[in-house]
C-alpha cells in the first residue's frame, strides 16, 4: 500500500480533474433539464475544437486563438445540432434523442480520424501558458492549469446555480424541464431558451475539451470518452442537482487519479467512471418500479 | 363487487386521488368527473401500474393491491386504455389470444378468442394484422381482448373517444352485452354521457381526486354537484 | 357479415356459426413458399458459388460479415423487437470470442460444442447483468449496458485475450511465438471456414425466427409498444426482457467464437468501446425490426470498409456516414428506435443529399 506522500500529488491532480468534470457536467444537467437531451456528444465536440486548436498553434497562431477558436467550434456545432435536430426530435423519448447525439459524436469522430490521423508515434500535445507557472503546498507542485480547472469548475457551479434561480432565462430553463407545452403556453420563448441552454453547453464543452487535453492528452478517442466522466456525475445527481453534480464529479476525479499509485488497481481506474455511474443509475432504479413514465423532475 | 376505501395517490406534490371511498356493486358502472378529477389515475392502481399512498381495494372479497400487476390479469382483471392499445404487429386474433395464453386461463383457447372476436362484433379477418385496421376495429379488437375468458373486472376507459357516432352505437351496444355474456363487473369511463347512461346502471363521480356523487346514472347526471364539477360543460345529449 | 347496428337476438345463435367456419391460424401461402425458395436458392449460391468468385481477401471480408450480422442480429432483437437499447453488445462479443479462444486453447473440443459453450457462458453473463439492469428502462437502460461494457473493455485491455498462455486468463505476455486460434478441422482453409461462419449464422437466424413465431415473440410486440398494455394482457415483461438479453447474449456470444477462429489472433483494441455505438448505427441503418435488416447490418459493418479500402478511400468516411444514418433513421422513424420498414442504400444515399440540402425539420413527421 502506497504511502500518504504517493497520494499527496495525485489529490492534486484528482481535484483538478475533477473540477473539469463537474463544470462538464453542469452543462450536461442543464441542457438536459432544458431540452431533455442528454449530450453525449459533448465529449466530441471538445475533442475536435482541442484538435483545431493544436492545428492552428501547430501554423503558429498564437495561443489564446487557438483556443477561442475551440470553444468557439464547439459553441457553434452544439447550437447548430440543437437547432437543427432539437425540433425534429423534441416529442420524442429521451432515449431516441441521446441516441441522436450518438449519431453526431460518430460524425465527429469519423472526423477526427480523417483530418487527424493518429499515425504511428507521432502523438499530440497540448501545452497552455498557465502550465508553467504554479506553486507549492507543502511537497506538492500545483500548476495554474490545476487551480483555474478547479476554480473554473467551483465558479460555473455556483453561477449555474445563481444562474438558474435568479435570473429569468434560469427560471424558464426550470420551468421547460417540468413541462414543454405549458410553459410554451405561458408565453415563454422555448426555442430561444433552448438555443440559450445548447449555447452555454457547447460553451462548456469547449472549456472542457482545453482543459482536459492539457490535462490528459490531446487524443480524439480518450477525449470523446471523458464525457463518460462527466455523465456519471450527472447521473449521481440523477440530471437534476447542479450541486451535487459537482460533489460527484469531484469524487470522480479524486478516485480516478488516487488509484494510479495502487500498483494493483492502477491499470483498471479507467473503469472509474463507467463503474461509478452504473452504481448511480442502480440507485437511482431503486425508486422505481412505477410503470408509467413521469416528467423530466422526477427523473 | 369493488370496495374502495380511502384511496390515495400522491406524488411528486400532486394528489390525484384524495381519499377515494366508492362501492361499485355488480353490473355497468359508469364513473365520469372533468378532467384531471383522477379517472385515469384510479385505473392504474387497479391495473397496478400505480402504488397508492394510502388506502385499499377489495375486489370479490380480496385484496387486489397486494397482487403485482401481471398477476391481476390471471386473477381477472381486464382493461382497455384511453389511446387504443391493440398490438399493431400482431394479427386480430394473436392480440386476443395473447391474453388468454398469458392470463393462463386454460381451456379451449381457439374457441373463446374467436368467440370474443364475435361478441365484439369484429368485421375482420382474425388472421390480419391490427395495424391494418381501422381505429374502430381496433378498439373492437381492445375490448374483445378485455372480454376473452370470463373476467372478473372489465375496465374500459373513455372507449368512444374519437370514435364517430356509428360505431359509437355499436360500441354502447357490445358494452351493454358484457355483463351477461362475461359476467364481469364493468367500470366504464368516458365523457360520452349519452354511452354512460345507456350502458351504465349506476354512476360514481370524481372531481379533485375524490368521490363527489354516486347512485343511479339518471339522477347522478341530473346532479348539481356533478353538473358544477363539469363547470356547466356537460355535454348530456 | 353484418357487425354492426344489429338487434339483440343476433346475438347469441349467430356467433357460434360464424366461428365454426372462419378460418383460424393462416396456413403457409404460395408467398411465404415462394419465400423461403428464394431464400434456400440464395444461400445455396452463397455457401457454394460465392467464395469460388471471390478473391481470398473478399472472402474474409465475407466471413466478417457473417460474424458481424450474428452481432447485428443479437442486438436487433433487443432494439427492434423489444425496443431495449444496449450500448454494449461489442463488448458481448468480446466476451464470446474470449471463452471461445480460452476453450480452444485449453481443451481440445470439437468447434461446436465450443461454440455452444461460448455462447452458454455469454448468455449466462448477460443474464446475470439484466437482472438488476432490466429494472432500469430506456435511456437510463441504454446507458448502463454503455458504462458496463466500458468497464469490461477497460478490464479487457489489462486481462488480454488468451494466446494459449497459462493460468485461467490463459495470457502469457512474454510469448515470443503466439499460436494462432485454431479453427474445425473440416473448415481450416478460409472459403471452408467462411461457409461454416454461414451456416452458423443460418442457424442464429432461425433461432431468432422460431423466436419471433412463437410466445416470447409475440410477448415482445406487446412489451414494445406499450409496456401498461402488456402488464394489463398479464406478460410478466421484466422476464420476457430477460429473455431477450439472453437470446442476444447467446448469439452474439457464438458470434464471438466464430470471429475467434476467423481473426485467429485477439486483441483487446479491436473491440474499443465505440463500435457498441457503431454498431447500434449499422443496425438502425439496416432496420432493426426485420431479419434482413441484421444481414444488411453486418454488410456495411464488415463489407463496405473492405471495398473502401480497395479502392482507396478511408474507412472513416464510413463512420461519418454511419453517423449521419443514425440522424436520418431517428429524424424520419415513424415510431420509437424500431422502425419496420428496412432502410437500403439507396435511401440513404438520398437522405444524405437531402441532409446536405439542409430538408426543413418541420418535412419530417414527427414522433
Amino acid at each position: 500500500m502506497p504511502s500518504w506522500q504517493d497520494f499527496e500529488p495525485f489529490i492534486v491532480s484528482g481535484l483538478a480533474l475533477g473540477g473539469v468534470y463537474a463544470l462538464s457536467g453542469v452543462g450536461m444537467v442543464v441542457l438536459y433539464q432544458a431540452t431533455g437531451v442528454v449530450y453525449l456528444a459533448f465529449g466530441a465536440v471538445g475533442a475536435m475544437g482541442a484538435l483545431i486548436a493544436w492545428s492552428l498553434i501547430n501554423a503558429h497562431a498564437p495561443g489564446w486563438v487557438g483556443w477561442l477558436v475551440c470553444v468557439a467550434f464547439a459553441a457553434l456545432v452544439t447550437l447548430a445540432y440543437g437547432m437543427v435536430f432539437g425540433p425534429a426530435l423534441a416529442k420524442r423519448d429521451p432515449l431516441v434523442k441521446a441516441v441522436a447525439t450518438l449519431g453526431l459524436t460518430l460524425v465527429l469522430f469519423g472526423l477526427m480520424d480523417l483530418l487527424w490521423t493518429t499515425s504511428g508515434g507521432q502523438s499530440r500535445a497540448i501545452t497552455l501558458p498557465t502550465d508553467n507557472g504554479g506553486f507549492m503546498i507543502g511537497q506538492i507542485q500545483v500548476t495554474w492549469t490545476q487551480v483555474i480547472s478547479l476554480a473554473l469548475g467551483i465558479v460555473i457551479t455556483v453561477v449555474t446555480v445563481v444562474f438558474l434561480r435568479l435570473t429569468k432565462l434560469g427560471t424558464a430553463m426550470r420551468a421547460m424541464a417540468n413541462d414543454r407545452e405549458i410553459t410554451a403556453t405561458l408565453g415563454v420563448p422555448v426555442r430561444r431558451v433552448e438555443a440559450a441552454a445548447w449555447l452555454g453547453c457547447g460553451i462548456l464543452a469547449g472549456l472542457a475539451g482545453v482543459l482536459l487535453a492539457d490535462l490528459v492528452a490531446l487524443d480524439a478517442t480518450t477525449l470523446t470518452f471523458l464525457v463518460i466522466s462527466s455523465l456519471a456525475a450527472a447521473l449521481i445527481a440523477r440530471l437534476r442537482s447542479i450541486t451535487i453534480t459537482f460533489a460527484a464529479a469531484i469524487v470522480i476525479g479524486l478516485v480516478h487519479d488516487l488509484l494510479t499509485p495502487i500498483q494493483s488497481l492502477s491499470n483498471y481506474r479507467d473503469a472509474t467512471p463507467f463503474v461509478l455511474a452504473a452504481i448511480a443509475l442502480l440507485a437511482l432504479s431503486s425508486g422505481g418500479g412505477q410503470v408509467l413514465t413521469r416528467s423530466r423532475e422526477e427523473a | 363487487m369493488i370496495e374502495v376505501s380511502d384511496l390515495t395517490v400522491r406524488f411528486g406534490g400532486v394528489t390525484s386521488l384524495d381519499g377515494m371511498s366508492v362501492t361499485f356493486e355488480a353490473g355497468t358502472c359508469g364513473l365520469i368527473g372533468p378532467n384531471g378529477a383522477g379517472k385515469t389515475t384510479f385505473f392504474n392502481v387497479l391495473s397496478g401500474f400505480v402504488r397508492p399512498t394510502a388506502g385499499k381495494v377489495r375486489a370479490f372479497g380480496e385484496d387486489l393491491l397486494s397482487l403485482v400487476h401481471y398477476r391481476r390479469a390471471r386473477w381477472g382483471v381486464r382493461r382497455t386504455f384511453q389511446t387504443e392499445q391493440a398490438i399493431e404487429d400482431l394479427s386480430v386474433f394473436d392480440n386476443v389470444a395473447m391474453i388468454h395464453e398469458h392470463a393462463r386461463l386454460g381451456g379451449a383457447r381457439r374457441q373463446d378468442v374467436l368467440e370474443a372476436i364475435s361478441f365484439v362484433g369484429l368485421d375482420a379477418d382474425p388472421s390480419a394484422r391490427v395495424a391494418t385496421l381501422a381505429a374502430g376495429q381496433r378498439r373492437l379488437v381492445e375490448v374483445a381482448r378485455a372480454v376473452v375468458g370470463r373476467p372478473k373486472l372489465v375496465l374500459l376507459d373513455e372507449p368512444a373517444a374519437g370514435l364517430p357516432d356509428q360505431e359509437t352505437e355499436h360500441l354502447s351496444e357490445v358494452i351493454r352485452r358484457i355483463p351477461e355474456q362475461a359476467g364481469a363487473l364493468t367500470i366504464l369511463v368516458d365523457h360520452d354521457m349519452s354511452l354512460v347512461s345507456a350502458c351504465c346502471q349506476t354512476t360514481a363521480v370524481l372531481d379533485f381526486g375524490k368521490l363527489v356523487a354516486s347512485g343511479p346514472t339518471a339522477e347522478v347526471l341530473r346532479d348539481e354537484r356533478v353538473i358544477r364539477a363539469y363547470l356547466g360543460t356537460a355535454d348530456v345529449q | 357479415m353484418a357487425a354492426s347496428g344489429g338487434s339483440a337476438a343476433a346475438d347469441t345463435e349467430v356467433p357460434a356459426t360464424r366461428a365454426r367456419q372462419r378460418p383460424t391460424l393462416p396456413r403457409p401461402g404460395t408467398g411465404t413458399l415462394v419465400r423461403a425458395a428464394v431464400i434456400a436458392a440464395l444461400l445455396l449460391f452463397v455457401l457454394f458459388a460465392l467464395p469460388q468468385l471471390m478473391s481470398l481477401y473478399y472472402v474474409d471480408a465475407m466471413t466478417q460479415v457473417a460474424v458481424w450480422s450474428m452481432a447485428a442480429l443479437g442486438l436487433g432483437v433487443l432494439v427492434g423487437r423489444v425496443g431495449l437499447v444496449s450500448l454494449g453488445q461489442v463488448a458481448v462479443l468480446a466476451i464470446g470470442a474470449w471463452v471461445a479462444a480460452r476453450l480452444l486453447f485449453a481443451t481440445a473440443q470439437p468447434y461446436p460444442l465450443v461454440l455452444l459453450e461460448a455462447g452458454l457462458i455469454t448468455m449466462l453473463l448477460g443474464t446475470l447483468i439484466g437482472l438488476p439492469a432490466l429494472r432500469l428502462r430506456g435511456l437510463y437502460l441504454a446507458l448502463i449496458t454503455l458504462m458496463l461494457a466500458g468497464a469490461l473493455t477497460v478490464v479487457l485491455a489489462t486481462t488480454n485475450f488468451p494466446n494459449g498462455g497459462p493460468g485461467f486468463l490463459g495470457y502469457n505476455g512474454s510469448q515470443v511465438h503466439i499460436p494462432p486460434i485454431r479453427r474445425p478441422s473440416i473448415a481450416a482453409s478460409d472459403p471452408a471456414y467462411f461457409r461454416y461462419a454461414v451456416v452458423v449464422a443460418v442457424l442464429m437466424f432461425l433461432l431468432v425466427f422460431a423466436h419471433i413465431r412463437t410466445r416470447p415473440g409475440r410477448a415482445w410486440a406487446a412489451v414494445r409498444q406499450s409496456e401498461p398494455a402488456a402488464l394489463a394482457a398479464g406478460i410478466n415483461t421484466w422476464f420476457y426482457k430477460l429473455w431477450a438479453f439472453a437470446l442476444a447474449s447467446f448469439i452474439t456470444g457464438v458470434a464471438g467464437g466464430v470471429l475467434a477462429g476467423a481473426n485467429h489472433y485477439l486483441y483487446s483494441l479491436n473491440f474499443p468501446t465505440y463500435y457498441s455505438i457503431t454498431l447500434l448505427a449499422v443496425v438502425l441503418m439496416g432496420g432493426a425490426y426485420s431479419l434482413w435488416g441484421a444481414v444488411i447490418a453486418g454488410l456495411l459493418w464488415a463489407l463496405l470498409p473492405s471495398l473502401l479500402q480497395n479502392w482507396g478511400v478511408s474507412a472513416d468516411w464510413l463512420t461519418i456516414l454511419f453517423g449521419v444514418g443514425v440522424l436520418q433513421v431517428l429524424t424520419t422513424a415513424p415510431r420509437g428506435l424500431a422502425d419496420q420498414v428496412p432502410k437500403d442504400l439507396a435511401r440513404l444515399g438520398r437522405a444524405a443529399r437531402g441532409l446536405a440540402r439542409k430538408r426543413a425539420p418541420s418535412e419530417s413527421s414527427a414522433g
